[in-house]
């Protein structure tokens, strides 16, 4: 007899139910192992599933996590190139595609990761047709689009991380104006994940205290105080991020582990994430935006609806209109 | 008045209070982000301070760190090459230094990192005189002497994270093979951190039922189950993961991580840490290998005595031997 034997009797004679709360990452670079890092530490999931076409990253990416399995409570965690091994996921994260080099605007990547897309989607719907899509990549919003029409999925079931990350930067940033923590500070950034984001000056509060209440001028360009810049440093961090390190991936692996979390212990709590905004706040194209959404395990259930200012709702139609200009280009 | 003025009104007048449970990481490359990730993620400080002397790196990477703080609960994240940032530490983590080469043992690392510490361990010390300080940089045996060395600190507050790494990766492939979860299999390796580690059969065990009761061959060539095999795995498995992805990281951020939990929270957890052994199991050389020690706010406060077999003792015996020949001639400590 076997060690194992000796000290081992298994007395089930069904077959074990498996892993019940499984979570894919695809893509295997500093964000997809950012997202994966943050996801084991928050105890999100029991099994975690790792796919890119880089074999020897992809192996050892896996090798240097499972040795870490004595600090983390995920039972499971496996890794391939071949799309079997994300079977029966719950939620799908999709990071993979080229990144931003310094200075390149999100939207220049677009058909360089369409046809990435093009592979991988058609691939997560096959082991996964019940999955919710959580799409990274960018151009967020446009790659969200191209999740939600290759993969034939209902819009509740494809997300964008969307401005979940510029939002979560503006909070830090209005902390450290207050001397209070990012999340005694509320503060919403919606629209395009990128530089033609709006920020929602008339909701920004701590305490429901609504600070344009205190400072009429805030967001305007006559004001003393600059809370301007706060939504200019949003826009500007990535990219500054990546001129000094060359890329960013703590942040946006953190905020990624925040709405799995959501989804995951279907907590229905509200982030700004993009999703489909035909018929809303004047716009008239297919694209996906971030606006409010309510997260749960079925996905991105309700939208929460906005009071914004003229103002705000023609630069949601403006966003809107650019990225349909691109998309409506776009070989699918 | 301003927002923050009309918003506002202060109460009490007072600076606000220095951070209890502050650690500082030292190096920004792959395994000391690993770690500030970890911990920050464990929620198990109240400030992070990260140095490096790559400016632009180091400025980026706490940037990043700080777009996360909706996500943390660590309000206060700072770095700069200037160790004044460092300054009145619990603990600091020590990951700074050249990194192994494909193929090269942590052995040849030595004199590279030497000349390293040189220039960080002083200004440590200088800004954070009370800390405990953990050395990850490899060969972390050797360093950590230098560390102490260096540091004139008593050797009770000098911790080498050693074996730590390699205990995990045994438990978590000799628990692959019973089909349970790493923290249900315990399994010591101890000694030197690295090719000529000590796996301790005699100690394996499962519930209390000692494997090499079962099994009286486990461990030795001769085992028909090839245990021993899982042990050369561990040692090969840095190498290998090096191989493939070109550097390790994940696990020995995960590992500090689980050190750093108990020091911060005095929790006299038993961890396989690199300590000073002179006078244990007859070794006469001022050597840090790994051993089971008890870790608390204070640092090791005590070290288990583990009942080792006379080839495990002289094993140790000659890790030692190797770790105190090469330390001998090292100049300017």
């Amino acid at each position: 007899m076997s060690c194992k034997e000796k000290l081992i009797s298994h007395v089930m004679k069904e077959e074990p139910i498996g892993c019940t709360n499984k979570v894919t990452v695809v893509g295997v670079g500093m964000v997809g192992m950012a997202s994966a890092i943050s996801i084991l530490l928050k105890d999100l999931c029991d099994e975690l599933a790792m796919v890119d076409v880089m074999e020897d990253k992809l192996k050892g990416e896996v090798m240097d996590l499972q040795h870490g399995a004595l600090f983390l409570k995920t039972h499971k965690i496996v890794g391939d190139k071949d799309y079997s091994v994300t079977a029966n996921s719950k939620v799908v994260v999709v990071t993979a595609g080229a990144r931003q080099q310094e200075g390149e605007s999100r939207l220049n990547l677009v058909q360089r990761n369409v046809n990435i897309f093009k592979f991988i989607i058609p691939n997560i719907v096959k082991y996964s047709p019940n999955c919710i899509l959580m799409v990274v990549s960018n151009p967020v919003d446009i790659l969200t689009y191209v999740a939600w029409k290759l993969s034939g999925f209902p819009r509740h079931r494809v997300i964008g991380s969307g401005t979940n990350l510029d939002s979560a930067r503006f909070r830090h940033i209005m902390g450290e104006k207050l001397h209070l923590h990012p999340s005694s500070c509320h503060g919403w950034i919606v629209g395009e994940h990128g530089d033609s984001s709006v920020p929602v000056w008339s909701g920004v509060n701590v305490a429901g205290v609504c600070l344009q209440t205190l400072n009429p001028q805030m967001g305007a360009e006559g004001d003393s105080e600059n809370w301007k810049e706060v939504h200019k440093l949003v826009v500007d961090g990535a990219y500054e991020v990546i001129k000094l390190k060359g890329y960013t991936s703590w942040a946006i692996g953190m905020s990624v582990a925040d709405l799995v979390e959501s989804i995951m212990k279907n907590l229905h709590k509200v982030h700004p994430v993009s999703t489909l905004v035909q018929g809303m706040h004047g716009v008239k194209d297919e694209v996906f935006l971030s606006v409010p959404c309510v997260l749960g395990n079925s996905g991105m259930t309700d939208v929460i609806h906005m009071t914004l200012k003229a103002e705000e709702e023609k630069q949601l139609v403006k966003s809107a209109e650019t990225l349909w200009g691109v998309q409506k280009e776009l070989v699918l | 008045m301003s927002v923050l003025q009309q918003l506002i009104t202060p109460l009490s007048s007072a600076e606000a209070p220095p951070p209890r449970n502050k650690v500082t990481v030292v190096g920004v490359g792959q395994v000391g982000m690993a770690c500030a990730v970890s911990i920050l993620l464990r929620d198990l400080c109240d400030e992070l301070a990260l140095v490096d002397v790559m400016e632009d790196r180091l400025k980026g990477e706490m940037m990043d760190l700080q777009h996360g703080s909706l996500f943390l609960k660590t309000s206060k994240i700072v770095a700069d090459k200037d160790y004044v940032v460092t300054a009145n530490s619990r603990l600091v983590v020590v990951t700074a230094g050249v990194r192994q080469q494909e193929g090269e043992s942590r052995l040849n690392l030595v004199q590279r990192n030497v000349n390293v510490f040189k220039s960080i361990i002083p200004q440590i010390i200088k800004y954070s005189p009370e800390c405990t300080m953990i050395v990850v940089s490899n060969p972390v045996d050797v360093l950590t002497y230098v560390t102490w060395k260096l540091s004139g600190l008593p050797k009770h507050r000098i911790i080498g994270s050693g074996t730590n790494l390699d205990s995990a990766r045994f438990r978590q492939m000799m628990a692959e093979r019973l089909g349970i979860h790493s923290s249900s299999f315990n399994g010591w390796v101890l000694g030197e951190h690295g090719d000529t580690s000590v796996p301790v059969w005699s100690g394996a065990n499962v519930a209390g039922v000692n494997l090499q009761k079962l099994n009286p061959d486990i461990g030795s060539d001769g085992d028909k189950e090839q245990w021993k095999a899982t042990h050369k795995a561990v040692v090969d498995s840095a190498y290998e993961v090096i191989k493939l992805k070109g550097y390790t990281n994940w696990a020995i951020g995960l590992s500090v991580a689980d050190l750093t939990e108990s020091i911060v929270k005095n929790m006299n957890r038993v961890h396989p840490v690199s300590t000073m052994v002179k006078d244990m199991y007859g070794i006469g050389e001022e050597v840090f290998l790994s051993l089971p020690c008890v870790l608390n706010g204070g640092g090791v406060s005590s070290v288990i005595n583990m009942t080792l077999t006379d080839g495990e003792v002289s094993q140790l015996k000659k890790s030692a031997d190797t770790l105190w020949g090469i330390q001998k001639d090292l100049k300017d400590l």
